[in-house]
């Protein structure tokens, strides 16, 4: 009897420690998953390509099999979402089976190119015919070098532009937006938009919408959001604060849905499903909204609004690149891959198709005539660019910014008071850095 | 155990003990290699502090489990675990203990009925919540849709945690359905017989025969759920955005050793936090153990 008691408790014991090694088994099926990928690879060279926006896999897959008709070398590529994406990523760095050819980010670059995750590319730029970094930002070139040596290839350039419904504003009688609005305009418009049965509403933006949202206005506003030394943030920087008291003031009118609201639904849903009149998204979202029927007819674009006070009209830019895992099992193939896509011939391609606006010079005259909307005021965006706030941790400041900034939304915290709660934390994440 | 040691091994009884041994081996290896010495690994990490892909880790000593005591999210955290585990053990424990008596009877589809409750434990997590959100959703809903309420199901941080727990509790009364059947076939039917011409009816019957006769199961059934339930993650992972203003009320330990071990790429810190899971889980299943003589019948 004695046995049997123990040998139940020991049972038990083992049933416990099992299903906690389960719950704590996330990372390994994302391992086994990439794994599963490079064995397919091996067979006969096929390229794994990860990427994570599913509204340009159909141009990318074009592209793709383009190449795979010039040179014989077949590509699979498979589209994760952004989140999961980096999760996946990280580890597959960590467990040696990176994708053979895969977009970087500035958020990550930085952390990935110091440890020696990226194939360096610089010998094969040097030596190709194809690719002179003279035909691509150079800010650009910027986020993937790291020590002088290149580690990825501009893919593409985005900016930021206003989306309007155009039924919406015709409705309520009210003028359609244009180059010169100022920030106050679109406050005045949106009060105009906004019904008080909560059918609709002028606009909306999220606390996690940064790139495309409210560091526009903080950066018009002479504000900033890290130091050009990555050491210091800018969040309490009365400019800044300023600038993101006009979402308060947005908030505190009800000219948005509530963030419990936007939360469920993302902007561009209550966009597309007209429920919102005005959004902010950036270039790569283009493609999605020609493809939705709705937005494809009552929808258009116009430049950001400028600062009233300052007159400045910025756009915070970014752009991604195709790097390859230094580790990978087809590093020559790979480099051919992100050859041939940053050649003039793919940029053009992807321009051509509508997938987003491409980092070679010159190529934005075939990506206006991709969609049936004014793609120009993107590209008037391009005047004046501020290039994406980023350091080697970007993804935990930026986590914990918009966590705080949720409780403006909810009305538990003042602007002001979040503002400086947001610089304390980044302050102290950049000096661990 | 003192006598079979004593007694002599036959050529039979080794080659059972061989087989016996051969047949567990894949088991066994899978157990070690898969959960035991991640569990070591997972205690190990917990001293350090993480360097960029899991290279140049430093060591902290106990700097992380310092850390996890005074974070008010971690405790917020286990308190919205207790929570969920609260709705969903016993809900689903009852629900799946009565339609399993309802389909232990002689009746027709009987089989269409249980095949459709276990239905939901087929379908990915995922899938499941991905459906579910879409029901809960407040603008758009089914179910907000259908009755004339406005409840912000998921992201009102008061009910945001039951409303998942729901969802927990409908994909798994299958599962325990189909293990109490399995208990309830055991059970002699001269019992119900006798206890008829006693003149005890079915509500009595149940009480007085079932229960005590189920109680291993259903001791089995509590054990594991309990468990599971403190382990839940995917549900929440995919119901509630990182947005939501009901998520740091809805958050389990599960999800913020998530957050803190692959998005914010402190795998040290978010060691720990597991670590304190595999505690509290352990002392739970501890008191269980004891409290099973009280109420748990074997023979």
């Amino acid at each position: 009897m004695k046995f049997k008691k123990a040998a139940a408790m020991a049972m038990a014991c083992v049933m416990v420690l099992s299903l906690t090694a389960c719950g704590g088994g996330k990372g390994e099926s994302g391992n086994a998953k990439s794994d599963g990928k490079s064995e397919q690879g091996s067979g006969d060279a096929e390229l794994s390509v990860s990427i994570w926006d599913t509204n340009q896999e159909p141009g990318i897959s074009e592209i793709l099999a383009d190449f795979t008709e010039e040179t014989g070398i077949k590509t699979k590529v498979s589209v994760v979402k952004w989140d999961e994406y980096w999760t996946m990523l990280e580890a597959g760095a960590q467990g040696g089976s990176l994708p053979d050819v895969f977009w970087m980010h500035s958020n990550e670059s930085q952390r990935y190119m110091s440890n020696d995750m990226l194939l360096d590319l610089t010998d094969m730029i040097k030596d190709s015919d194809k690719i002179d970094p003279e035909n691509y930002p150079s800010d650009i070139w910027g986020l993937y070098t790291y020590e002088d040596k290149y580690y990825a290839v501009p893919k593409d350039v985005d900016t930021i532009a206003l989306w309007y419904n155009k039924k919406m504003f015709d409705e309520a009688g009210v003028a359609y937006p244009t180059a010169d609005w100022t920030w106050d305009d679109v406050t005045e418009a949106a009060k105009k938009l906004t019904k008080e049965d909560g059918s609709q509403y002028g606009m909306a933006l999220r606390n996690d919408n940064n790139q495309a949202g409210y560091y526009n206005m903080v950066y018009d506003n002479g504000g900033t959001i890290i130091s050009d030394d990555k050491k210091t943030s800018g969040w309490d920087d009365p400019k800044t604060i300023e600038a993101m008291q006009q979402v308060e003031e947005w908030i505190k009118l009800g000219l948005m849905p509530s963030i419990e609201t936007m939360s469920e639904n993302s902007e561009d849903v209550l966009f597309q499903s007209g429920k919102v009149a005005m959004v902010f998204q950036g270039s790569w979202m283009v493609a999605a909204y020609r493809d939705n029927e709705y937005t494809a007819e009552n929808c258009d674009i116009a430049e950001l609004p400028k600062s009233a006070a300052t007159g400045r009209r910025a756009s915070i830019y970014n752009g991604l690149g195709w790097a390859a895992a230094a580790n990978g099992k087809h590093t020559e193939e790979a480099k051919q891959l992100i050859e041939y896509l940053g050649s003039k011939e793919a940029q053009i391609k992807q321009a051509e198709l509508g997938v987003t606006m491409s980092a070679y010079k010159g190529t934005s005259e075939a990506w206006t005539k991709s969609a049936d909307f004014n793609l120009q005021a993107y590209l008037n965006m391009m005047d004046d660019m501020v290039i994406r706030p980023y350091s080697k941790t970007t993804v935990t400041w930026e986590n914990e910014d918009n966590e705080i900034l949720k409780s403006v939304y909810t009305g538990d915290k003042t602007m002001e008071e979040a503002c400086k709660e947001m610089a304390a934390q980044m302050n102290e994440k950049l000096a661990g850095e | 155990m003192t006598n079979t040691k004593k007694r002599k091994v036959t050529g039979r009884a080794r080659s059972e003990f061989l087989w016996g041994w051969l047949f567990i081996l894949p088991t066994m290896i899978g157990l070690v290699i898969l959960n035991i010495i991640p569990i070591f690994q997972t205690l190990y990490q917990s001293f350090f502090k993480t360097g960029d892909f899991g290279r140049g880790n430093v060591f902290v000593g106990l700097d992380n489990y310092a850390q996890v005591f005074g974070d008010k999210e971690v405790w917020q955290s286990l308190i919205n675990t207790f929570k969920y585990a609260i709705v969903e053990v016993p809900f689903s424990i009852i629900i799946a203990l009565i339609l399993a008596v309802l389909l232990n009877r002689k009746m027709r589809g009987r089989g269409f009925y249980r095949t459709i409750i276990f239905l939901p434990m087929v379908a990915a997590p995922a899938a499941i919540a991905m459906v579910w959100r879409w029901l809960y959703n407040s603008d758009f809903g089914l179910i907000n849709n259908v009755f004339p309420i406005q409840v912000k199901w998921v992201s009102d941080p008061q009910i945001a945690v039951f409303s998942v727990a729901v969802i927990g509790i409908w994909s798994i009364i299958g599962y325990n359905m189909v293990l109490f059947i399995a208990g309830l076939q055991e059970i002699p039917h001269d019992f119900y017989e006798a206890a008829e011409i006693d003149g005890a009816t079915g509500v009595k019957s149940f009480f007085y025969i079932t229960i005590p006769l189920l109680s291993p199961t259903i001791f089995f059934v509590l054990v594991t759920r309990i468990i599971s339930a403190l382990q839940v993650f995917d549900l929440m992972y995919m119901v509630m955005d990182k947005s939501n203003p009901a998520l740091e009320k809805t958050q389990s330990l599960v999800y913020l050793f998530y957050k803190y071990a692959f998005i914010n790429k402190n795998m040290g810190y978010g060691s720990t936090i597991v670590i304190l899971l595999l505690v509290i889980t352990l002392i739970i299943t501890a008191f269980q153990m004891i409290g099973q003589k009280k109420w748990v019948f074997y023979n």
